[in-house]
């Protein structure tokens, strides 16, 4: 058993931080009861049958989309090829991309018009029955959403695998199953219980893709039932029932996952791999990127394509597009500081804890927010707001900053916290011989190994940010738009064209924030580079 | 020295005082949905059109849907800064009155132009549109002539349409059926299941899924096709007439009992129903105006076939039974 250097301030810290958010979603729930009053009774939706079908379509996009992330980062931790920083971005975007964006454009391709039955007409005269609607059509949505983010997490765990370990394998001449099993399985095993439950958590969650692929109340979550006990029963007592039943199962799937993380091995960067796999091994890493590309690219791509067709320069001769652009960048920004210090405190606190159960407690934070319905949520802070007795109109940028930061925190610490993980382990010794204080630490050793990662969970936080449209929806107002909001209200107002071009600028800022970001803070951080 | 500093002092003064006269102007707040106080929107020309005569400011406030409006005004409770609500329909004017929360407006309705008498205490309306299936003259011959109609029709010819839990038009549709089919509705429902594509939780996902030829006809209104008109002259988009009637969406105002500008509310609601204020609705709306305004309706809405008959339910009868009858739409498309 390793030592840990002693840090009882960052657990502190990080306990607080815990006891915070805590006490927020308690607070959040609690002025929803305050304000319930005699509504209607909820109609009696049948609870059991939503659970039974929401559990089943969230494990299921649990485990394809971690095989699917499994494999690409395998793929790609093996392939160099120009132009493949952006195929990581274009991974990494797609999870913080509107989720309507990205279901738009997966049916552009796979849908009952799009490319694929338009391609299959014109060449064999045949159309298919499209499966983007109905549960393959959600299950597909979403392994898009959380299979690329998923391969773009264990991308970096696989990066980090140290030279020395490579060289070892290469000289003891594994095959590629022997190399997968031996040395990229244990580099991964740490991620894939966090990850999992993150993704468990958005697909339990998951609203607007439900509904607009969903084909009918077949394929309904219980946030559905969450918003209508709100909206058209206006049963806010019936609706905090439903909620904390939510968070209840959310819980469980937490507390496996923050008690089987197991502590990541190692951290460093990769160097070009000199050891590439044999040919039919390589020529299956080739097809998983083609698919992969098609797959993930494609509905991407054709989202650019639809709003860069659509009158790029009506859209940015409007002054109000560019006030959108200006809110969301400030929103975007200030919410992925916020977030990165969230997560230092938490991750840095899990880091130094020693006792597994204090390891388990201080991973809970990181997912409480993904447990508690987004309806249920800005509700209650729209409560909050109102008996703190600010005017809503001043409180909203803060209050989406503060929402954001928190929908962004299970993505941050399942970036930040492996490698923060991996420091104290395998630098521990080093740290205490050194005798180096908390802040000397921080600075001098994690802060310059870190470089790469805060820049990949700033640009993750900040893209969570800019396509968010949960919370805003409830605080947004004529003078206070954000772009996703801006593209909604254009959908709503029959200018499709110009809620096209917005989706398409709003992907181009997103993959630029991810390819640009990371190097960016590196560079800052003064990280060696190789 | 002391000179430039009085002067300055004259000039913070005067910005003062300017900024004074500025807070003397009554505000007029209004809750509203979305689309309304949208940059294009009906929000912007109406605000500017009675501040031009009011003397005092306009404050629109969005909410996420129509009935988001009406929940945050009961959530706000007697503190609320709205004055007034627009943009209820009339499928939740029953729910909206039996809150109690509306005072009567007092104004004469009688110059009105609306399929059907208006006598209503507290409500106004402002516009109203039928509810109907869009269908594509590029992809559809002869579109079908009633619900019997389109069940009848190949299974591989698909509907979008709106949950009636979260958007009006699908509650409107919902009502619409059950207005024609009354207690044979879920039979019509179970008939339509096998052409529902998706159920979207807002009308712009479902009209979008139409436009990109996801869907073959969607849920919306007589009025949309003036926009494809007014917006690139295209007659392709058409309403379907159904021989059982349309059922209408009449959006409506009410002043808050709540505020302290009863007087300014009323004003509002006068100039909302005149015909310089109607004239700014159906081509930012996509509505009709609930006045005559003659040769001023733009061209694209001139041609536009009107349903033969309009189908109504009883308000208390839909306060009463709306959940019910949600429910058992959903249980027959499950």
């Amino acid at each position: 058993m390793l030592t840990l250097p002693h840090r009882p301030g960052r657990v502190a810290m990080a306990s607080v931080l815990t006891a915070a958010i805590a006490v927020l979603i308690v607070a959040v729930l609690w002025a929803i009861l305050a304000a319930a009053r005699e509504g209607a009774e909820s109609s009696r939706i049948d609870i059991a049958h939503l659970l039974r079908m929401t559990a089943l379509q969230a494990g299921l996009t649990m485990v394809l989309s971690l095989g699917v992330g499994i494999a690409l980062a395998w793929a790609l931790n093996r392939l160099r090829f120009t132009g493949r920083d952006l195929v990581v971005g274009l991974f990494a975007a797609a999870i913080v991309t509107p989720g309507m964006v990205v279901a738009f454009g997966l049916l552009s391709i796979w849908g009952r018009n799009g490319w694929i039955n338009q391609i299959a007409e014109a060449l064999f005269g045949v159309s298919f029955d499209s499966p983007a609607y109905g549960l393959s059509g959600i299950l597909l949505a979403h392994v898009i959403l959380d299979g690329a983010f998923a391969a773009r997490i264990l991308l970096a765990r696989l990066d980090a695998i140290p030279h020395s370990r490579l060289k070892m394998g290469q000289s003891l001449a594994l095959n590629a199953w022997q190399r997968f099993a031996l040395i990229d399985w244990p580099a991964l095993r740490g991620s894939l219980p966090g990850l999992g439950a993150i993704i468990f958590l958005l697909a339990f969650t998951s609203f607007p893709i439900v509904l607009l692929l969903g084909g009918g109340p077949a394929n309904q979550t219980l946030e559905v039932a969450i918003y209508t006990a709100v909206r058209l029963d206006f049963d806010l007592a019936g609706a905090v029932r439903l909620a904390l039943t939510q968070i209840a199962i959310c819980s469980i799937v937490i507390l496996i996952a923050s008690a089987f993380t197991p502590p990541p091995a190692s951290l460093s960067h990769s160097a070009q791999p000199s050891w590439r796999d044999a040919g039919p091994v390589r020529v299956l890493q080739w097809s998983i990127m083609a698919l992969g590309a098609i797959g993930f690219a494609l509905p991407l791509l054709s989202v650019l394509y639809d709003g860069l067709a659509g009158g790029l320069l009506r859209v940015l001769a409007q002054a109000s597009f560019w006030r959108a652009t200006v809110t969301s960048i400030v929103i975007g920004g200030s919410s992925a500081l916020l977030t990165l210090g969230l997560a230092l405190i938490l991750s840095l606190g899990r880091s130094a804890a020693e006792r597994r159960a204090a390891r388990t407690v201080l991973g809970i934070p990181a997912f409480a927010y993904l447990a508690v319905p987004a309806v249920v949520l800005s509700l209650g802070f729209f409560l909050l707001v109102r008996s703190s007795g600010v005017p809503a109109g001043a409180a909203a940028p803060i209050v989406v900053v503060i929402a954001n930061s928190l929908l962004s925190l299970p993505f941050a610490i399942a970036t930040l916290g492996p490698p923060l993980d991996a420091i104290m382990r395998t630098r521990g010794k080093l740290i205490r011989s050194l005798g180096l204080s908390g802040w000397g630490q921080f600075i001098r050793i994690e802060y310059p190994l870190l470089g790469r990662d805060i820049g990949l969970m700033l640009a993750l936080a900040f893209c969570f940010s800019l396509g968010d449209l949960g919370v805003i929806a409830l605080f947004g107002t004529q003078d206070f738009q954000t772009l996703p909001l801006m593209m909604y209200r254009a959908l709503g107002s029959y200018k499709s064209n110009d809620a096209a071009v917005i989706a398409a600028l709003l992907l181009i800022f997103t993959i630029a924030a991810f390819v640009g970001l990371p190097r960016l803070v590196e560079r800052i951080a003064h990280a060696p580079r190789r | 020295m002391v000179k430039s500093s009085s002067l300055a002092l004259a000039v913070l003064l005067a910005g003062l005082s300017g900024a004074a006269i500025a807070q003397d102007k009554p505000t007029l707040t209004i809750y509203t949905y979305d689309g309304f106080a949208s940059e294009w929107g009906p929000g912007v020309p109406l605000k500017e059109g009675f501040e031009a005569t009011c003397n005092c400011t306009v404050n629109w406030v969005a909410a996420d849907s129509s009935i988001g409006t009406l929940r945050k005004v009961q959530l706000e409770g007697e503190g609320t800064e709205a004055d007034m609500i627009l943009g209820l329909d009339t499928a939740i004017a029953g729910e909206a009155r039996a809150t109690g929360l509306f005072a009567d407006h007092g104004l004469d309705m009688s110059h009105l132009d609306l399929p059907g008498d208006w006598m209503d205490e507290q409500f106004v309306p402002f516009d109203y549109s039928h509810f109907a299936f869009m269908w594509d003259t590029d992809t559809m011959d002869t579109p079908p002539a009633s619900f019997e109609e389109l069940i009848a029709l190949p299974d591989d010819i698909k509907i979008a349409i709106q949950d009636p839990r979260s958007a009006t038009p699908g509650l409107g549709l919902m009502l619409w059926v059950k207005a024609a089919y009354g207690d044979r509705a879920p039979e019509i429902w179970e008939g339509l299941k096998p052409h529902i594509l998706t159920i979207t939780r807002e009308w712009s996902e479902s009209y979008a899924l139409f436009l990109d030829g996801e869907a073959d006809m969607v849920l919306s209104y007589t009025t949309s096709p003036a926009y494809h008109i007014f917006d690139a002259d295209d007659h392709t988009i058409k309403a379907a007439m159904f021989n059982e009637g349309h059922f209408p969406q009449i959006e409506v105002a009410g002043i808050l009992k709540s505020s302290g500008h009863q007087e300014l509310a009323r004003d509002f609601l006068a100039y909302l129903t005149s015909v310089e204020g109607q004239a700014h609705i159906p081509t930012t709306n996509w509505m009709f105006p609930v006045v005559d305004l003659g040769d001023a309706l733009d061209p694209a809405f001139q041609g536009l076939p009107q349903p033969e008959k309009t189908l109504t339910l009883d308000e208390a009868e839909i306060t009463a039974n709306s959940s019910a009858w949600i429910e058992e739409m959903l249980a027959a498309v499950q």
